[in-house]
């Protein structure tokens, strides 16, 4: 028995787009509770037409604050994105690997940079 | 209260026209402000969109705000593109469909964004565009509006409008904001009082940088959109308070503009006859990704 669970995207966010924080976090908080309890996922987006970087890092870049790297590997696929698309995953999965590895890191640097220049 | 406003072209010049005509009626409440166009040789007509940033803020210090002595051609261009609909003037038939009106969203409204890209841009006067290109143009489109949806605290909303230039197959799309900018976002976040615009939007466009809190990565929209626009051979302009820069294929640039905008406006200029496809030609499975 498969006991795979599919999550629809345009389903469950209600249309083909996948644009805001908002329903990142609707897929997020679905995928969320399913993967504690060791459920393997396929995230689908089939019948969506646009995937922006805002809803990716929420929806699936997230998972990363809650599990491994080997953990996600192991229970998560995504399914119905173009090569494009894969693409735009990738980069959103390494920027939140990168992230929760240390989330405050890349700010410290900056707190001496680039003063002067008087502005109101 | 009558303010001047020269010549106003998508560059660093025409930002700081707009940034100085903000400056001089940074005060004013509940009077009549005209924006005086006598001396404005030539106003790109995307330009709108910022140039609303100040009427919006005008407005919201209940002052009545009109646009005085604009020359025949730019009364025609500004009512073709429905931005002086806002003046109540009547819209004019844009025979030649070279606009893409301008328009003012909430900061909700993503999906209303989405309806209008595709009434107002496609299959009308703004040539075919491959569909790699379309798509591309498109994520970008959204990425910025939805960091000005995030971001920016917007009371006023959103402002968008673009115009394509056949001849040089450039189509110039730009989105602005009447909010409190990247400048004082970042510099809450990194608790740096004193970073100035240029490094504030430096720091924006730093990958993995972000202001949004809540334990959620973030930060990468405004790289997608150099990266397009690199191999696009596009521009990327990004004016927020003093700063503006600049992106382009030649390399990029911040320069500091004398007068304050107050908000953030990027504005993205598209080579309309790319061919190129965007990715990678190895398919990535899931494996490949995680």
């Amino acid at each position: 028995m498969n006991d795979r669970v599919s999550i629809r995207v345009a389903d469950l966010i209600g249309g083909p787009l996948c644009i805001s924080a908002e329903d990142g976090q609707k897929v997020f908080e679905k995928v969320l509770p399913l993967l504690k309890n060791g459920k393997p996922v396929t995230i689908s987006f089939d019948h969506v037409n646009m995937v922006i970087s805002l809803f990716l890092n929420i929806a699936i870049g997230q998972l990363y604050g809650s599990f491994s790297e080997d953990e996600v590997r192991a229970l998560v696929r995504v399914e119905g994105l173009s090569g494009d698309d894969m693409e735009l995953l990738k980069r959103v999965v390494d920027n939140a690997k990168r992230y929760y590895s240390n989330p405050k890191g890349y700010d410290a640097a900056w707190q001496e940079e680039e003063e002067g220049e008087s502005e109101q | 209260m009558k303010l001047n406003i020269g010549t106003v072209r998508s560059d660093c010049a025409g930002f700081n026209s707009i940034a100085h005509i903000a400056e001089q009626s940074h005060e004013a409440f509940s009077d009549s402000v005209e924006v005086d166009f006598s001396s404005c040789d030539f106003f790109e007509a995307n330009m709108a969109a910022p140039l609303y940033v100040v009427v919006a803020r005008l407005r919201d210090e209940l002052n009545d705000v009109s646009l005085i002595n604009l020359r025949p051609a730019l009364d025609t261009i500004l009512r073709k593109n429905h931005f002086l609909t806002r003046f109540q003037k009547t819209v004019l038939i844009d025979a030649n469909q070279t606009t893409v009106p301008f328009k003012i969203f909430k900061l909700q409204a993503g999906e209303q964004f989405f309806e209008y890209l595709e009434s107002c841009m496609y299959g009308k006067g703004i040539p075919a565009m491959s569909a790699t290109l379309t798509k591309r143009f498109q994520q970008s489109l959204f990425e910025i509006f939805q960091n000005a949806a995030i971001h920016s605290k917007s009371e006023s909303g959103i402002f968008t409008c673009g115009q394509f230039f056949p001849q040089m197959h450039r189509l110039d799309f730009t989105i602005a904001d009447a909010g409190m900018g990247i400048r004082d976002n970042v510099r809450q976040y990194t608790g740096n009082v004193k970073m100035n615009s240029c490094a504030a939007i430096k720091w924006a466009l730093t990958e993995g940088n972000t202001t949004k809190t809540g334990n959620q990565p973030g930060g990468l929209g405004l790289k997608l959109l150099k990266d397009f626009i690199r191999i696009n051979k596009g521009k990327l302009q990004i004016v927020s308070r003093f700063g503006c820069y600049e992106f382009s294929a030649s390399g990029d640039s911040c320069r500091k503009l004398d007068h304050d905008f107050p908000g953030t406006c990027v504005n993205i200029e598209i080579n309309t006859q790319d061919k190129n496809s965007y990715y990678l030609k190895s398919e990535l499975s899931s494996n490949d990704i995680f």
